[in-house]
């Protein structure tokens, strides 16, 4: 059994869903906030991810962060290094998703050069009279990123679970293949 | 300088901020390369030893792997609590062998040795002994 702790950013344009789908994390897909409140500077839930058919299991410390041009830059200070990334835009702009390859621009210098795996999330599902990206071309841009593509709806609670089992998945093989790494060391 | 036998002094490792069952931090002071303590996750880590009694170091060694930078404490009395800071070190990155560094206590004395993990060169570093002289 093993407890691993990720440090999970929480990226994407303002008003895309981030705070929503957190919150929905953080209370087993119960709590969608009907009310919109902008996230002005940062948030941390925990959320604690079983790996299914294992007995270990991953804690999420989740960073919400202001999607707002206005607040990124204060905002930045508080990303820390993070281990997992899961950025999100919203299925019914094509701008937010435009935005995408910006936010991982921005985040790049935060990884100190190691690879930190993540996930892509169209949220807003429902609104699917109204989409203006197509899964095709999301989940493709999402593989040429090394990220892992979710679609899902905040508001139905539709398929979040998929996003927090998917990051909490990446950071167990990543302790995996690293560990095995360790275990083929030759000594120093 | 002696090697100290950390088993004869009484030395355990008190504390731990990472688990894998599999990979204990007992594993630190068995005298064994091949066993190790892995961190799990984000940083700082860090491990506490506690020797039976006051004992006087000049030099701990470090086999480890990833690890960046680590700075120890230590006190004298018989809680793990009230550190107080003696040195720090950068290690150079090893890809595929162990690092090994020797640090120099200057034979300060101490009954707990705190190692703090402040950075790695990757998500998940590994200590996998911890020698010390006198």
């Amino acid at each position: 059994m093993v407890k691993l702790r990720a440090r999970c950013l929480l990226l994407g344009d303002a008003a895309v869903g981030k705070s929503a789908l957190s919150h929905i994390f953080y209370s087993d897909g119960t709590l969608f906030q009907k009310n919109y409140s902008m996230t002005t500077g940062v948030e941390l839930l925990m959320k604690c991810v079983n790996i299914p058919e294992t007995t270990d299991s991953v804690e999420l410390y989740i960073i919400d962060t202001a999607g707002k041009e206005t607040f990124v830059e204060a905002c930045k200070k508080m990303w820390g290094e993070p281990s997992l990334l899961c950025l999100v835009f919203d299925l019914t702009s094509e701008q937010s998703f435009a935005n995408c390859s910006r936010w991982m621009e921005r985040v790049q210098p935060h990884c100190r050069g190691l690879h930190v795996p993540g996930v892509l999330v169209g949220n807003k599902s429902d609104l699917s009279a109204r989409r203006e990206v197509q899964a095709s071309v999301a989940s493709e841009w999402a593989q040429s990123q090394g990220l892992d593509y979710h679609e899902t709806s905040a508001k139905e609670l539709e398929n979040c679970d998929a996003v927090l089992l998917s990051l909490a998945r990446a950071f167990h093989s990543l302790y995996q293949e690293r560990r095995e790494a360790v275990q083929n060391l030759s000594p120093g | 300088m002696t090697d100290l036998s950390l088993s004869s002094l009484g030395a355990k490792v008190v504390l731990a901020t990472s688990s894998d069952e599999n990979h204990p931090a007992e594993n630190i002071i068995d005298r064994n390369t091949k066993t190790y303590w892995m961190t799990t996750g984000m940083f700082p880590q860090e491990f506490i030893i506690r020797f039976s009694e006051p004992t006087q170091i000049a030099t701990v060694t470090l086999d480890s792997y990833n690890v960046k930078h680590m700075k120890i404490e230590k006190n004298t009395s018989q809680s793990a609590t009230q550190f107080e800071f003696v040195t720090e070190k950068e290690f150079e990155s090893t890809e595929g062998h162990l690092q090994s560094n020797a640090i120099s206590l200057n034979g300060c004395s101490a009954t707990h040795l705190r190692f703090i993990i402040t950075s790695g060169y990757d998500h998940f570093v590994s200590v996998h002994n911890v020698s010390m002289k006198n």
